[in-house]
Protein backbone atom coordinates (compact mmCIF):
# COMPACT_ATOMS: atom_id res chain seq x y z
CA UNK A 1 0.00 0.00 0.00
CA UNK A 2 2.86 2.22 0.76
CA UNK A 3 4.23 2.02 -2.76
CA UNK A 4 0.77 2.85 -3.88
CA UNK A 5 0.53 6.16 -1.87
CA UNK A 6 4.46 7.05 -2.84
CA UNK A 7 3.26 6.49 -6.57
CA UNK A 8 0.13 8.12 -6.29
CA UNK A 9 1.51 11.19 -4.89
CA UNK A 10 4.81 11.12 -7.32
CA UNK A 11 2.26 11.34 -10.04
CA UNK A 12 0.48 14.24 -8.65
CA UNK A 13 3.83 16.51 -8.33
CA UNK A 14 4.95 14.89 -11.96
CA UNK A 15 1.77 16.13 -13.40
CA UNK A 16 1.88 19.55 -11.99
CA UNK A 17 5.75 20.47 -12.82
CA UNK A 18 4.88 19.31 -16.04
CA UNK A 19 2.24 21.49 -17.04
CA UNK A 20 4.07 24.77 -16.93
CA UNK A 21 0.84 26.65 -17.04
CA UNK A 22 -0.08 25.35 -13.95
CA UNK A 23 2.92 26.22 -12.32
CA UNK A 24 2.95 29.73 -13.29
CA UNK A 25 -0.35 30.16 -12.43
CA UNK A 26 -0.41 28.88 -9.06
CA UNK A 27 2.59 31.09 -8.14
CA UNK A 28 1.59 33.74 -9.91
CA UNK A 29 -1.86 34.19 -8.63
CA UNK A 30 -1.35 34.60 -5.03
CA UNK A 31 1.53 36.84 -5.49
CA UNK A 32 -0.67 39.09 -7.83
CA UNK A 33 -3.63 39.13 -5.84
CA UNK A 34 -1.51 40.18 -3.15
CA UNK A 35 0.78 42.99 -4.53
CA UNK A 36 -2.60 44.26 -6.15
CA UNK A 37 -4.88 44.42 -2.84
CA UNK A 38 -2.04 44.70 -0.48
CA UNK A 39 -1.29 48.23 -2.43
CA UNK A 40 -5.09 48.93 -3.07
CA UNK A 41 -6.16 48.32 0.55
CA UNK A 42 -2.91 49.44 2.13
CA UNK A 43 -4.31 53.67 2.37
CA UNK A 44 -7.53 52.67 3.93
CA UNK A 45 -6.56 49.55 6.43
CA UNK A 46 -7.26 50.25 9.97
CA UNK A 47 -8.07 47.73 12.34
CA UNK A 48 -8.10 48.34 16.27
CA UNK A 49 -5.25 46.42 17.94
CA UNK A 50 -3.84 46.01 14.26
CA UNK A 51 -2.50 50.09 14.25
CA UNK A 52 1.18 49.80 12.92
CA UNK A 53 0.74 46.42 10.40
CA UNK A 54 0.56 47.14 6.49
CA UNK A 55 -2.32 45.33 5.11
CA UNK A 56 0.24 43.25 2.71
CA UNK A 57 1.54 42.66 6.22
CA UNK A 58 -1.50 41.82 7.09
CA UNK A 59 -3.11 39.55 3.90
CA UNK A 60 0.40 37.70 3.94
CA UNK A 61 -1.10 34.92 6.32
CA UNK A 62 -4.15 34.95 4.28
CA UNK A 63 -2.13 34.22 0.74
CA UNK A 64 -0.44 31.27 2.26
CA UNK A 65 -3.45 29.83 3.09
CA UNK A 66 -4.97 30.77 -0.17
CA UNK A 67 -1.85 29.33 -1.52
CA UNK A 68 -2.79 25.88 -0.10
CA UNK A 69 -6.52 26.13 -1.03
CA UNK A 70 -6.02 26.45 -4.78
CA UNK A 71 -3.39 23.90 -4.87
CA UNK A 72 -6.09 21.04 -3.13
CA UNK A 73 -8.85 22.54 -5.60
CA UNK A 74 -6.53 22.25 -8.91
CA UNK A 75 -5.08 19.10 -7.41
CA UNK A 76 -8.32 17.14 -6.77
CA UNK A 77 -10.10 18.31 -9.71
CA UNK A 78 -7.88 16.28 -11.43
CA UNK A 79 -10.46 13.24 -9.60
CA UNK A 80 -13.05 14.11 -12.15
CA UNK A 81 -10.56 14.54 -15.20
CA UNK A 82 -9.27 10.58 -14.36
CA UNK A 83 -12.90 9.54 -14.43
CA UNK A 84 -13.77 10.93 -17.22
CA UNK A 85 -10.65 9.47 -19.01
CA UNK A 86 -11.00 5.99 -17.65
CA UNK A 87 -8.01 6.69 -15.65
CA UNK A 88 -9.26 5.84 -11.96
CA UNK A 89 -11.13 2.72 -13.10
CA UNK A 90 -7.63 1.39 -13.80
CA UNK A 91 -6.57 2.40 -10.32
CA UNK A 92 -9.69 1.40 -8.56
CA UNK A 93 -9.43 -2.00 -10.18
CA UNK A 94 -5.88 -2.79 -8.78
CA UNK A 95 -5.04 -4.64 -5.51
CA UNK A 96 -4.06 -2.04 -3.43
CA UNK A 97 -6.71 -0.37 -1.06
CA UNK A 98 -9.12 2.48 -2.05
CA UNK A 99 -7.31 4.57 0.51
CA UNK A 100 -4.03 4.80 -0.87
CA UNK A 101 -5.37 7.02 -3.98
CA UNK A 102 -7.00 9.38 -1.30
CA UNK A 103 -3.69 9.57 0.66
CA UNK A 104 -1.92 9.56 -2.66
CA UNK A 105 -3.63 12.19 -3.93
CA UNK A 106 -4.01 14.73 -0.51
CA UNK A 107 -0.51 13.97 -0.19
CA UNK A 108 0.59 14.87 -3.71
CA UNK A 109 -1.51 17.83 -3.66
CA UNK A 110 0.01 19.18 0.40
CA UNK A 111 3.71 18.63 -0.83
CA UNK A 112 2.60 20.91 -4.09
CA UNK A 113 1.19 23.60 -1.90
CA UNK A 114 3.88 23.70 0.55
CA UNK A 115 6.17 24.31 -1.95
CA UNK A 116 4.18 27.03 -3.11
CA UNK A 117 4.10 28.70 0.52
CA UNK A 118 7.37 27.75 1.02
CA UNK A 119 7.84 30.10 -2.28
CA UNK A 120 6.47 33.34 -0.33
CA UNK A 121 7.70 32.42 3.20
CA UNK A 122 10.69 33.83 1.48
CA UNK A 123 9.49 37.36 1.43
CA UNK A 124 9.17 37.12 5.11
CA UNK A 125 12.20 39.51 5.48
CA UNK A 126 10.68 41.66 3.52
CA UNK A 127 7.63 42.25 6.08
CA UNK A 128 8.06 43.90 9.26
CA UNK A 129 8.06 40.46 11.03
CA UNK A 130 10.38 38.22 12.44
CA UNK A 131 9.01 34.91 13.26
CA UNK A 132 12.17 33.26 13.99
CA UNK A 133 12.96 29.50 13.21
CA UNK A 134 10.67 28.08 15.81
CA UNK A 135 8.09 30.67 14.72
CA UNK A 136 8.34 29.63 11.13
CA UNK A 137 8.31 25.86 12.40
CA UNK A 138 4.55 26.40 13.30
CA UNK A 139 3.35 28.37 10.53
CA UNK A 140 4.30 25.04 8.43
CA UNK A 141 2.28 22.97 10.84
CA UNK A 142 -0.81 25.43 10.18
CA UNK A 143 0.21 25.57 6.49
CA UNK A 144 0.15 21.41 6.73
CA UNK A 145 -3.33 21.28 8.87
CA UNK A 146 -4.59 23.70 6.34
CA UNK A 147 -3.69 21.62 3.12
CA UNK A 148 -4.80 18.52 4.50
CA UNK A 149 -8.26 20.18 5.36
CA UNK A 150 -8.25 21.47 1.97
CA UNK A 151 -7.48 18.88 -0.19
CA UNK A 152 -9.42 16.32 1.73
CA UNK A 153 -12.73 18.15 1.46
CA UNK A 154 -11.74 19.28 -2.26
CA UNK A 155 -11.39 15.20 -2.68
CA UNK A 156 -14.70 14.96 -1.15
CA UNK A 157 -16.80 17.08 -3.16
CA UNK A 158 -14.82 15.91 -6.38
CA UNK A 159 -15.44 12.26 -5.77
CA UNK A 160 -18.86 13.14 -6.14
CA UNK A 161 -19.23 15.70 -9.05
CA UNK A 162 -19.23 14.57 -12.76
CA UNK A 163 -18.09 17.56 -14.27
CA UNK A 164 -15.31 20.58 -13.67
CA UNK A 165 -17.73 22.75 -14.33
CA UNK A 166 -19.68 21.64 -11.51
CA UNK A 167 -16.65 21.51 -9.43
CA UNK A 168 -15.62 25.16 -10.01
CA UNK A 169 -20.03 26.11 -9.26
CA UNK A 170 -19.24 24.54 -5.61
CA UNK A 171 -15.43 26.10 -5.40
CA UNK A 172 -17.55 29.77 -6.33
CA UNK A 173 -20.14 29.36 -3.68
CA UNK A 174 -18.44 27.49 -0.99
CA UNK A 175 -14.90 26.98 -0.87
CA UNK A 176 -13.33 30.64 -1.81
CA UNK A 177 -16.02 31.90 0.46
CA UNK A 178 -14.62 29.23 3.47
CA UNK A 179 -11.10 31.22 2.52
CA UNK A 180 -12.75 34.84 2.62
CA UNK A 181 -14.73 34.65 5.92
CA UNK A 182 -11.23 33.03 7.57
CA UNK A 183 -10.10 36.56 8.55
CA UNK A 184 -8.03 36.41 5.49
CA UNK A 185 -8.88 39.71 4.06
CA UNK A 186 -10.71 41.66 6.89
CA UNK A 187 -10.41 40.58 10.55
CA UNK A 188 -13.13 39.68 12.30
CA UNK A 189 -13.41 41.96 15.20
CA UNK A 190 -14.32 44.54 11.87
CA UNK A 191 -17.10 42.46 11.02
CA UNK A 192 -21.39 42.67 11.46
CA UNK A 193 -21.88 40.43 14.49
CA UNK A 194 -23.65 37.60 12.27
CA UNK A 195 -20.33 37.77 10.03
CA UNK A 196 -18.68 37.79 13.26
CA UNK A 197 -20.55 34.12 14.04
CA UNK A 198 -20.09 33.33 10.80
CA UNK A 199 -16.47 33.50 10.60
CA UNK A 200 -16.06 31.87 14.09
CA UNK A 201 -18.25 28.65 13.50
CA UNK A 202 -15.82 29.08 10.02
CA UNK A 203 -12.81 26.26 10.80
CA UNK A 204 -10.63 27.68 8.07
CA UNK A 205 -10.61 31.02 10.49
CA UNK A 206 -8.80 28.79 12.93
CA UNK A 207 -6.41 27.38 10.29
CA UNK A 208 -5.75 30.95 8.97
CA UNK A 209 -4.76 31.96 13.06
CA UNK A 210 -2.71 28.70 13.04
CA UNK A 211 -0.40 30.49 10.16
CA UNK A 212 -0.98 34.32 11.74
CA UNK A 213 -0.30 34.05 15.23
CA UNK A 214 2.92 32.29 15.26
CA UNK A 215 4.41 35.21 13.15
CA UNK A 216 3.76 37.20 16.12
CA UNK A 217 4.42 35.47 18.86
CA UNK A 218 6.93 33.17 20.52
CA UNK A 219 6.11 29.66 20.75
CA UNK A 220 6.22 29.68 24.67
CA UNK A 221 3.21 31.92 24.43
CA UNK A 222 1.09 30.03 21.17
CA UNK A 223 1.70 27.09 23.97
CA UNK A 224 -0.44 28.61 26.56
CA UNK A 225 -2.72 30.25 24.76
CA UNK A 226 -6.46 29.38 24.83
CA UNK A 227 -7.24 30.98 21.01
CA UNK A 228 -4.13 29.11 20.15
CA UNK A 229 -4.88 25.79 21.18
CA UNK A 230 -8.77 26.30 20.74
CA UNK A 231 -7.37 27.17 16.82
CA UNK A 232 -5.35 23.94 17.19
CA UNK A 233 -7.83 21.80 18.16
CA UNK A 234 -10.96 23.07 15.69
CA UNK A 235 -8.48 22.83 12.47
CA UNK A 236 -7.36 19.30 13.76
CA UNK A 237 -11.03 18.27 13.89
CA UNK A 238 -11.61 19.84 10.54
CA UNK A 239 -9.31 18.73 8.67
CA UNK A 240 -8.96 15.02 10.34
CA UNK A 241 -12.62 15.22 9.69
CA UNK A 242 -12.60 16.08 6.22
CA UNK A 243 -9.96 13.14 5.78
CA UNK A 244 -12.25 10.49 7.29
CA UNK A 245 -15.32 11.46 5.21
CA UNK A 246 -13.32 10.92 2.25
CA UNK A 247 -12.06 8.09 3.28
CA UNK A 248 -15.49 6.58 3.83
CA UNK A 249 -16.67 8.07 0.91
CA UNK A 250 -14.14 6.01 -1.71
CA UNK A 251 -14.49 2.74 0.48
CA UNK A 252 -17.93 3.13 -0.62
CA UNK A 253 -18.04 0.63 -3.83
CA UNK A 254 -21.18 0.77 -6.57
CA UNK A 255 -23.65 -1.65 -5.70
CA UNK A 256 -26.81 -3.21 -7.43
CA UNK A 257 -30.11 -1.15 -6.41
CA UNK B 1 -12.64 -20.98 -13.86
CA UNK B 2 -15.78 -18.06 -13.70
CA UNK B 3 -18.31 -19.13 -12.61
CA UNK B 4 -21.71 -16.87 -12.59
CA UNK B 5 -25.04 -18.41 -10.73
CA UNK B 6 -28.51 -16.54 -11.16
CA UNK B 7 -27.01 -13.02 -11.26
CA UNK B 8 -29.37 -10.04 -10.68
CA UNK B 9 -27.88 -6.56 -11.00
CA UNK B 10 -29.92 -3.43 -10.68
CA UNK B 11 -29.60 0.24 -11.78
CA UNK B 12 -31.49 2.88 -9.45
CA UNK B 13 -33.45 5.25 -11.90
CA UNK B 14 -35.44 7.10 -9.57
CA UNK B 15 -36.43 7.18 -5.96
CA UNK B 16 -38.53 4.18 -5.46
CA UNK B 17 -37.49 2.80 -9.48
CA UNK B 18 -34.91 0.74 -10.47
CA UNK B 19 -33.90 -0.70 -13.70
CA UNK B 20 -32.60 -4.15 -14.11
CA UNK B 21 -29.03 -4.65 -16.26
CA UNK B 22 -28.73 -8.12 -15.47
CA UNK B 23 -31.34 -10.65 -15.66
CA UNK B 24 -30.98 -13.80 -13.35
CA UNK B 25 -27.59 -14.61 -15.53
CA UNK B 26 -25.71 -18.24 -15.69
CA UNK B 27 -22.23 -18.41 -17.23
CA UNK B 28 -19.40 -20.58 -16.83
CA UNK B 29 -15.99 -19.89 -18.74
CA UNK B 30 -13.42 -22.76 -18.57
CA UNK B 31 -9.75 -22.00 -17.62
CA UNK B 32 -7.28 -21.25 -19.95
CA UNK B 33 -10.27 -20.07 -22.84
CA UNK B 34 -10.69 -17.08 -24.98
CA UNK B 35 -14.54 -16.24 -24.13
CA UNK B 36 -16.42 -13.29 -25.75
CA UNK B 37 -19.67 -11.65 -24.41
CA UNK B 38 -21.24 -10.24 -26.93
CA UNK B 39 -24.24 -8.55 -27.67
CA UNK B 40 -25.80 -5.49 -28.81
CA UNK B 41 -25.37 -1.70 -26.86
CA UNK B 42 -27.50 -2.13 -24.04
CA UNK B 43 -27.27 -6.11 -23.02
CA UNK B 44 -25.59 -6.28 -19.55
CA UNK B 45 -22.00 -6.56 -21.50
CA UNK B 46 -20.73 -4.22 -19.46
CA UNK B 47 -22.19 -4.17 -16.24
CA UNK B 48 -21.06 -7.94 -16.34
CA UNK B 49 -17.28 -6.58 -16.68
CA UNK B 50 -17.84 -3.89 -14.33
CA UNK B 51 -18.93 -6.63 -11.68
CA UNK B 52 -16.26 -8.74 -12.65
CA UNK B 53 -13.22 -6.47 -12.56
CA UNK B 54 -14.56 -5.43 -9.51
CA UNK B 55 -16.03 -1.67 -9.63
CA UNK B 56 -19.37 -3.24 -8.46
CA UNK B 57 -20.96 -5.34 -6.24
CA UNK B 58 -24.11 -7.29 -6.60
CA UNK B 59 -26.36 -8.36 -4.12
CA UNK B 60 -27.38 -11.40 -4.93
CA UNK B 61 -26.68 -14.61 -7.21
CA UNK B 62 -23.10 -15.49 -6.87
CA UNK B 63 -19.59 -14.94 -8.61
CA UNK B 64 -16.79 -17.63 -7.31
CA UNK B 65 -12.99 -17.23 -9.79
CA UNK B 66 -10.77 -20.04 -9.11
CA UNK B 67 -13.66 -21.23 -5.71
CA UNK B 68 -12.95 -17.44 -4.75
CA UNK B 69 -16.15 -15.79 -3.81
CA UNK B 70 -15.60 -12.00 -5.83
CA UNK B 71 -17.21 -10.34 -2.99
CA UNK B 72 -15.37 -11.70 -0.19
CA UNK B 73 -11.95 -12.35 -1.50
CA UNK B 74 -11.67 -9.18 -3.62
CA UNK B 75 -8.22 -8.38 -2.81
CA UNK B 76 -6.49 -11.92 -4.01
CA UNK B 77 -8.94 -11.90 -7.26
CA UNK B 78 -7.84 -8.07 -8.22
CA UNK B 79 -4.09 -9.45 -7.95
CA UNK B 80 -5.40 -12.32 -10.55
CA UNK B 81 -6.98 -10.20 -12.69
CA UNK B 82 -5.71 -8.02 -15.96
CA UNK B 83 -8.07 -5.45 -17.04
CA UNK B 84 -8.60 -3.85 -20.27
CA UNK B 85 -11.41 -0.70 -20.20
CA UNK B 86 -13.08 0.26 -23.29
CA UNK B 87 -11.05 3.99 -22.68
CA UNK B 88 -7.67 3.13 -22.09
CA UNK B 89 -6.97 3.61 -18.18
CA UNK B 90 -3.75 5.55 -19.17
CA UNK B 91 -2.18 8.80 -17.57
CA UNK B 92 -1.85 11.09 -20.99
CA UNK B 93 0.52 13.71 -18.83
CA UNK B 94 3.15 10.70 -18.43
CA UNK B 95 5.59 8.45 -20.44
CA UNK B 96 5.04 4.83 -21.10
CA UNK B 97 7.73 4.23 -18.79
CA UNK B 98 5.92 6.31 -15.84
CA UNK B 99 2.58 4.60 -16.31
CA UNK B 100 3.90 1.03 -16.38
CA UNK B 101 5.63 1.93 -13.10
CA UNK B 102 2.66 3.27 -11.41
CA UNK B 103 0.98 -0.49 -12.59
CA UNK B 104 3.95 -1.77 -10.97
CA UNK B 105 3.63 -0.28 -7.48
CA UNK B 106 -0.38 -0.57 -7.37
CA UNK B 107 0.20 -4.14 -7.80
CA UNK B 108 2.98 -4.64 -5.21
CA UNK B 109 5.82 -5.22 -8.10
CA UNK B 110 9.31 -5.09 -7.15
CA UNK B 111 11.55 -2.61 -9.64
CA UNK B 112 13.73 -5.59 -11.05
CA UNK B 113 10.32 -8.11 -11.57
CA UNK B 114 8.82 -4.73 -13.14
CA UNK B 115 11.53 -4.27 -15.38
CA UNK B 116 12.13 -7.95 -16.51
CA UNK B 117 8.20 -8.29 -17.49
CA UNK B 118 8.75 -5.33 -19.74
CA UNK B 119 12.09 -6.59 -21.59
CA UNK B 120 9.83 -9.57 -21.95
CA UNK B 121 6.74 -7.94 -23.10
CA UNK B 122 7.57 -4.76 -24.95
CA UNK B 123 9.81 -6.90 -27.75
CA UNK B 124 6.57 -8.45 -29.05
CA UNK B 125 4.24 -4.81 -29.02
CA UNK B 126 7.15 -2.90 -30.92
CA UNK B 127 6.74 -0.04 -28.52
CA UNK B 128 10.01 -0.90 -26.77
CA UNK B 129 11.82 2.35 -28.00
CA UNK B 130 8.76 4.40 -26.93
CA UNK B 131 9.11 4.06 -23.55
CA UNK B 132 10.33 7.82 -22.68
CA UNK B 133 7.33 9.14 -25.28
CA UNK B 134 3.94 10.52 -23.39
CA UNK B 135 1.22 8.42 -23.70
CA UNK B 136 -0.97 11.31 -25.17
CA UNK B 137 1.21 11.67 -28.17
CA UNK B 138 0.54 7.92 -29.03
CA UNK B 139 -2.29 6.73 -32.20
CA UNK B 140 -5.75 5.18 -30.39
CA UNK B 141 -3.92 1.86 -31.47
CA UNK B 142 -0.63 2.10 -29.62
CA UNK B 143 -2.08 3.09 -26.39
CA UNK B 144 -4.26 -0.04 -26.80
CA UNK B 145 -1.11 -2.01 -27.15
CA UNK B 146 0.10 -0.11 -24.22
CA UNK B 147 -2.79 -0.88 -21.86
CA UNK B 148 -2.73 -4.36 -23.04
CA UNK B 149 0.91 -4.31 -22.05
CA UNK B 150 0.58 -2.60 -18.44
CA UNK B 151 -3.09 -5.31 -18.00
CA UNK B 152 -0.44 -8.48 -18.53
CA UNK B 153 2.50 -6.63 -16.68
CA UNK B 154 1.43 -8.47 -13.43
CA UNK B 155 0.99 -11.98 -15.05
CA UNK B 156 -2.84 -12.44 -14.78
CA UNK B 157 -4.41 -15.89 -14.72
CA UNK B 158 -7.75 -13.97 -16.53
CA UNK B 159 -7.62 -11.14 -18.68
CA UNK B 160 -10.69 -9.06 -18.57
CA UNK B 161 -11.23 -6.76 -21.72
CA UNK B 162 -13.98 -4.56 -22.48
CA UNK B 163 -14.44 -3.99 -25.86
CA UNK B 164 -10.53 -3.15 -26.25
CA UNK B 165 -10.92 -2.25 -30.03
CA UNK B 166 -13.61 0.38 -29.22
CA UNK B 167 -12.35 3.90 -31.90
CA UNK B 168 -10.10 1.79 -33.46
CA UNK B 169 -9.49 2.05 -37.41
CA UNK B 170 -10.15 -1.92 -39.10
CA UNK B 171 -6.26 -2.04 -39.40
CA UNK B 172 -5.46 -1.13 -35.49
CA UNK B 173 -8.59 -3.49 -34.42
CA UNK B 174 -7.17 -6.73 -36.32
CA UNK B 175 -3.63 -5.75 -34.88
CA UNK B 176 -4.87 -6.08 -31.85
CA UNK B 177 -7.15 -8.61 -32.12
CA UNK B 178 -4.30 -11.00 -33.72
CA UNK B 179 -1.88 -10.05 -30.46
CA UNK B 180 -4.64 -11.32 -28.48
CA UNK B 181 -4.39 -14.47 -30.67
CA UNK B 182 -0.64 -14.76 -29.71
CA UNK B 183 -1.32 -14.61 -26.36
CA UNK B 184 -4.26 -17.14 -25.80
CA UNK B 185 -1.72 -19.27 -27.49
CA UNK B 186 1.47 -18.53 -25.88
CA UNK B 187 0.25 -18.58 -22.48
CA UNK B 188 -1.94 -20.20 -20.03
CA UNK B 189 -4.51 -17.35 -19.54
CA UNK B 190 -7.82 -17.40 -19.40
CA UNK B 191 -9.62 -14.63 -21.58
CA UNK B 192 -12.69 -13.02 -21.15
CA UNK B 193 -13.96 -9.88 -23.78
CA UNK B 194 -16.59 -8.23 -24.44
CA UNK B 195 -17.51 -6.49 -27.48
CA UNK B 196 -20.94 -5.41 -29.75
CA UNK B 197 -19.06 -6.52 -32.54
CA UNK B 198 -20.15 -9.90 -33.47
CA UNK B 199 -17.68 -10.63 -36.46
CA UNK B 200 -14.75 -10.35 -33.18
CA UNK B 201 -16.36 -12.46 -30.99
CA UNK B 202 -16.07 -15.11 -33.64
CA UNK B 203 -12.19 -15.63 -32.97
CA UNK B 204 -13.02 -16.62 -29.64
CA UNK B 205 -12.95 -20.30 -28.13
CA UNK B 206 -16.09 -19.43 -26.51
CA UNK B 207 -19.04 -17.46 -27.66
CA UNK B 208 -22.07 -15.82 -24.88
CA UNK B 209 -24.72 -13.39 -26.51
CA UNK B 210 -26.30 -11.42 -24.21
CA UNK B 211 -29.60 -9.61 -24.56
CA UNK B 212 -31.43 -7.63 -21.99
CA UNK B 213 -29.09 -9.20 -19.31
CA UNK B 214 -29.59 -12.56 -20.02
CA UNK B 215 -28.16 -15.30 -21.72
CA UNK B 216 -29.76 -15.86 -25.09
CA UNK B 217 -26.72 -18.78 -26.52
CA UNK B 218 -23.57 -20.03 -25.45
CA UNK B 219 -20.91 -22.04 -27.13
CA UNK B 220 -18.43 -22.60 -29.64
CA UNK B 221 -18.95 -19.98 -33.00
CA UNK B 222 -19.61 -23.26 -34.88
CA UNK B 223 -21.48 -25.03 -32.64
CA UNK B 224 -23.88 -21.87 -32.41
CA UNK B 225 -23.69 -20.87 -36.09
CA UNK B 226 -24.45 -24.32 -37.00
CA UNK B 227 -27.75 -23.93 -35.07
CA UNK B 228 -28.74 -21.77 -38.82
CA UNK B 229 -27.36 -24.66 -40.93
CA UNK B 230 -24.41 -24.50 -43.45
CA UNK B 231 -25.78 -21.62 -45.36
CA UNK B 232 -28.28 -18.90 -45.49
CA UNK B 233 -29.69 -16.57 -47.89
CA UNK B 234 -29.69 -12.73 -47.73
CA UNK B 235 -31.54 -10.63 -49.72
CA UNK B 236 -30.87 -6.86 -49.89
CA UNK B 237 -33.27 -4.48 -50.68
CA UNK B 238 -33.03 -0.43 -51.17
CA UNK B 239 -35.90 0.42 -48.57
CA UNK B 240 -37.28 -0.90 -45.50
CA UNK B 241 -41.15 -1.12 -46.91
CA UNK B 242 -39.98 -3.49 -49.90
CA UNK B 243 -37.78 -5.74 -47.36
CA UNK B 244 -41.52 -6.08 -45.06
CA UNK B 245 -43.30 -6.34 -48.22
CA UNK B 246 -41.11 -9.32 -49.48
CA UNK B 247 -40.91 -11.29 -46.03
CA UNK B 248 -44.75 -11.18 -45.89
CA UNK B 249 -45.08 -12.35 -49.57
CA UNK B 250 -42.49 -15.16 -48.82
CA UNK B 251 -43.32 -16.09 -45.50
CA UNK B 252 -46.96 -15.99 -46.75
CA UNK B 253 -46.34 -18.52 -49.92
CA UNK B 254 -43.93 -20.76 -48.95
CA UNK B 255 -43.90 -21.14 -44.54
CA UNK B 256 -40.09 -20.40 -44.82
CA UNK B 257 -38.87 -18.54 -42.00
CA UNK B 258 -37.48 -14.61 -43.07
CA UNK B 259 -36.17 -12.41 -40.69
CA UNK B 260 -35.64 -8.81 -41.48
CA UNK B 261 -33.14 -6.33 -40.34
CA UNK B 262 -33.84 -2.51 -41.88
CA UNK B 263 -34.01 -3.72 -45.68
CA UNK B 264 -32.03 -6.88 -45.10
CA UNK B 265 -33.60 -10.56 -45.27
CA UNK B 266 -32.32 -13.23 -44.10
CA UNK B 267 -34.04 -17.06 -44.89
CA UNK B 268 -32.35 -20.06 -43.60
CA UNK B 269 -32.42 -23.30 -45.56
CA UNK B 270 -34.02 -22.17 -48.49
CA UNK B 271 -33.58 -24.02 -52.30
CA UNK B 272 -31.85 -21.26 -54.01
CA UNK B 273 -34.04 -22.14 -57.30
CA UNK B 274 -37.03 -22.13 -55.44
CA UNK B 275 -36.20 -18.79 -53.75
CA UNK B 276 -35.40 -17.17 -57.40
CA UNK B 277 -38.97 -18.56 -58.60
CA UNK B 278 -40.66 -16.73 -55.95
CA UNK B 279 -38.55 -13.14 -56.14
CA UNK B 280 -38.86 -13.86 -60.08
CA UNK B 281 -41.86 -11.60 -59.82
CA UNK B 282 -40.73 -9.15 -57.58
CA UNK B 283 -37.47 -8.06 -58.93
CA UNK B 284 -38.14 -4.70 -58.56
CA UNK B 285 -38.26 -5.03 -54.83
CA UNK B 286 -34.43 -6.04 -53.99
CA UNK B 287 -30.89 -5.20 -55.21
CA UNK B 288 -29.58 -8.72 -54.81
CA UNK B 289 -29.11 -11.85 -53.19
CA UNK B 290 -26.66 -13.63 -51.51
CA UNK B 291 -25.09 -17.20 -50.02
CA UNK B 292 -23.32 -17.38 -47.37
CA UNK B 293 -22.39 -19.05 -43.94
CA UNK B 294 -24.46 -17.76 -41.17
CA UNK B 295 -22.45 -15.60 -38.69
CA UNK B 296 -23.24 -15.19 -34.53
CA UNK B 297 -25.24 -11.67 -35.73
CA UNK B 298 -27.16 -13.86 -37.95
CA UNK B 299 -27.71 -16.22 -34.86
CA UNK B 300 -28.40 -13.30 -32.69
CA UNK B 301 -31.03 -12.17 -34.95
CA UNK B 302 -32.87 -15.20 -35.40
CA UNK B 303 -32.84 -15.81 -31.92
CA UNK B 304 -34.30 -12.39 -30.83
CA UNK B 305 -37.07 -12.38 -33.17
CA UNK B 306 -37.80 -14.95 -32.26
CA UNK B 307 -38.19 -14.27 -28.82
CA UNK B 308 -40.29 -11.77 -29.56
CA UNK B 309 -42.53 -13.30 -32.22
CA UNK B 310 -43.24 -16.43 -29.40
Amino acid sequence: MVNGVISMAKRELVRFFRQGHRVVGSIAQPIIFWLFLGSGFGASFQAPGLEGVSYTEYFFPGILLMVVLFSGIFSTITVIEDRNQGLLQGILVAPVPRIAIVFGKVIGAMVIGLLQAFLLLLTIPFLAIEPGFAGILMVILGLIIAALGFTALGFLIAWNMESTSGFHAIMSVFLLPLWMLSGAMFPMTQAPVWLEWLMFLNPVSHALLLIRMPLYQPISELLTSSQYIIAFIVAIIWAVGCLMLALSRVNRQQCSA
Amino acid sequence: MISIKELNYFYPVKKADKRQALNNLNLKVAPNTFFALTGPNGSGKSTLFSILSGLSLPKDGQITIDGLDIVRHQAKIRHMMGVVFQSPALDKHLTLAENFQIHGDLYGMEPSLLQKRLDEDLSWTGLKDRLGEMVGTLSGGMARRVELVKALLHRPKILLMDEPTNGLDPGSRRDFLDMVDNLRRERDMTILMTSHIFAEAERADEVGILHKGSLLASGSPKELTKRLGHEMVVIQTSKRKHAEFLKTKLSKKTGIKVWQRDSELRVEKVDKKTLDDLLSHYRDRFNEIAIKRPTLEDLFIHITQEKEES
